[in-house]
């Protein structure tokens, strides 16, 4: 049987069953594209020709890239991460009348009906002082609605479902989006101070509901139990429980030598989020490149 | 000693489990993260022996004049390793003939590897603008290497041509040749490709597949003058 399927008005095909259970399974097709077999009357959807969703109703899951996240455990809104580990994107379902908070300038895609305001945490003082972060607050309005996130640094994102047990403290450019009931306090000083010269500063996440964030180059998710250490400039998030002191590896003359700068050194127990890359090596890599002024 | 290389090939970190004692030598400022017990020694050179020369060498490579040796007290412990540019990774076990790795394609070794500058002609570097210094690797124990980009093998059997710019690292078993890949100097300059490395015999050479200075190049005039 030579099956051709459309999609927005486009012909595609034909296929065999065999075929389109492939594309299925990787994605390429959906249940809900229209198909039509030689001697069928009219087109209908994919799902009800005959062998394709028998195929479809074993494994339970919607099929999936390999590089795509979708929340095996709790989480508040639907929604999945493609294009892991290295151009991760995240798209949420935001359920009608809901809203959620998001990373200003990472909107990348977004339904009609969602309607955005900006917020900005920490007021202008410290906006002076080059430590703000802008939030955007979008809102389904009138149905539900999809938004698109694309973070500023090409690499990979995590999801966090947060119980309100806990807190999460991030490093302030990881933070992607959260649920409204997730509280990012920017304006907290405990950590402060300690990430001076690296240009850091924290934020506190708490309450209850998902929280995403990102790095810069791959992630790696490292369970400590007594005693870690993490170059600062690696650090993207920890969990509370921790506690840390910063330093320099080694001796004195390791600080001045060893070219490691500053590590944190986390003690108790809990999970550290951290960075395979970091920006500012970029930078200072790309800073001979640059050229000269001309005087 | 086990290596793993993680989250390959965009963004490659290398995860090295080190028993109690065993060490790992790095270059400076490739740590990224390690066990809280780890040890950190910094030195000029190999450790145990070597020199201020070799540290000099070194820093002409484009390596850092300092590395760092990691060695976890008392109880096995683990240290993660990266670059600045994004890219893969490889894992290399030496084991007879000796390794040629470019300058900068160095990450980290085991303590039974030796290491060794090897310098290539200096008005050739400077003319190719590419660092055409080499680290000789020899001895025995696993090696780490990093690419800008993917890395992959060559099998060379009878002569074959890198862009210098493009060498990971060849097996010592190949004589090579640094020449102008056109008929004159200035041709060769012009047509872009500088400077080429001509492999003879039988040997594996790993390339990248970018050339880390013709990005910078690319990158170059949309920055900030400095």
């Amino acid at each position: 049987m030579q099956i051709t399927i459309n999609r927005d008005g486009q012909n595609y095909g034909p296929y065999t069953v065999e075929q389109l259970q492939q594309m299925l399974q990787a994605g390429r097709a959906k249940l809900t594209d229209l198909a039509n077999y030689e001697g069928a009357a009219e087109w209908v959807p994919l799902s009800q020709i005959p062998g394709v969703t028998q195929a479809q109703s074993t494994p339970a899951a919607a099929p999936i890239d390999a590089d795509t996240y979708v929340p095996t455990g709790q989480h508040e809104h639907e929604f999945r991460i493609e294009c892991k580990p290295d151009f991760s994107f995240l798209t949420v379902q935001v359920p009608a009348s809901q809203t959620l908070k998001v990373e200003a300038s990472a909107m990348a895609t977004m339904s009609t009906n969602m309607v955005m305001k900006t917020k900005m945490k920490g007021g202008l003082s410290r906006f002076l002082g080059g430590e703000n972060i802008f939030i955007n607050e979008f809102t389904a309005q009138a149905g539900p609605a999809e938004i698109g996130i694309a973070p500023g640094s090409p690499g990979d994102m995590d999801h966090v479902f947060m119980d309100g047990s806990s807190e999460i403290f991030l490093q302030s450019s990881a933070y992607v989006a959260s649920s409204m009931n997730v509280d990012v306090d920017s304006k907290w000083q405990g950590f402060k101070g300690f990430f001076s010269g690296e240009g850091l500063f924290l934020l506190r996440c708490t309450g209850q509901g998902d929280l995403w964030f990102n790095t810069y180059g791959a992630m790696i998710e490292v369970p400590v139990d007594g005693n870690y250490v993490v170059d600062t400039s690696h650090v993207v998030a920890f969990t509370s429980g921790l506690e840390y002191n910063v330093e320099s590896v080694g001796g004195l003359k390791s600080l001045f030598l060893s070219g490691e700068g500053l590590v944190c050194r986390f003690h108790g127990q809990g999970k550290v989020w951290i960075q395979t890359r970091h920006p500012m090596a970029f930078a200072n890599w790309a800073y001979p490149f640059r050229p000269q002024q001309n005087n | 000693m086990q290596i793993d290389i993680t989250h390959r090939p965009g963004n490659s970190a290398a995860k090295v489990s080190l028993q109690a004692g065993e060490s790992i030598t790095a270059e400076g400022g490739a740590m990224i993260a390690m066990s809280g017990h780890m040890q950190v020694e910094t030195t000029t050179h190999k450790k145990g022996e070597g020199s201020v020369l070799g540290a000099l060498k070194r820093m002409v490579t484009g390596e850092s004049f300092f590395i760092n040796h990691f060695t976890p007290a008392g109880a096995p412990g683990e240290v993660f390793f990266g670059t600045a540019l994004s890219g893969d990774m490889m894992e290399y076990n030496l084991n007879g003939p000796g390794l040629m790795v470019q300058g900068g394609s160095y990450v980290a070794s085991a303590p039974t590897v030796n290491m060794d500058i090897q310098w290539q002609g200096f008005g050739k570097a400077l003319f190719s603008g590419e660092s055409m210094f080499l680290i000789h690797l020899s001895g025995s124990g696993p090696v780490i290497l990093n690419s800008f980009g993917a890395v992959y093998p060559i099998q060379v059997n009878g002569d074959y041509i890198v862009d210098t710019g493009h060498i990971v690292a060849f097996e010592e078993s190949l004589t090579y040749e640094v020449s102008k890949v056109g008929k004159s100097w200035i041709s060769s300059f012009l047509g872009g490709e500088g400077l080429v490395c001509k492999f003879r015999g039988q040997g594996t050479v790993w390339c990248q597949s970018h050339n880390a200075g013709s990005f910078g190049t690319a990158l170059g005039p949309s920055l900030k003058p400095r």
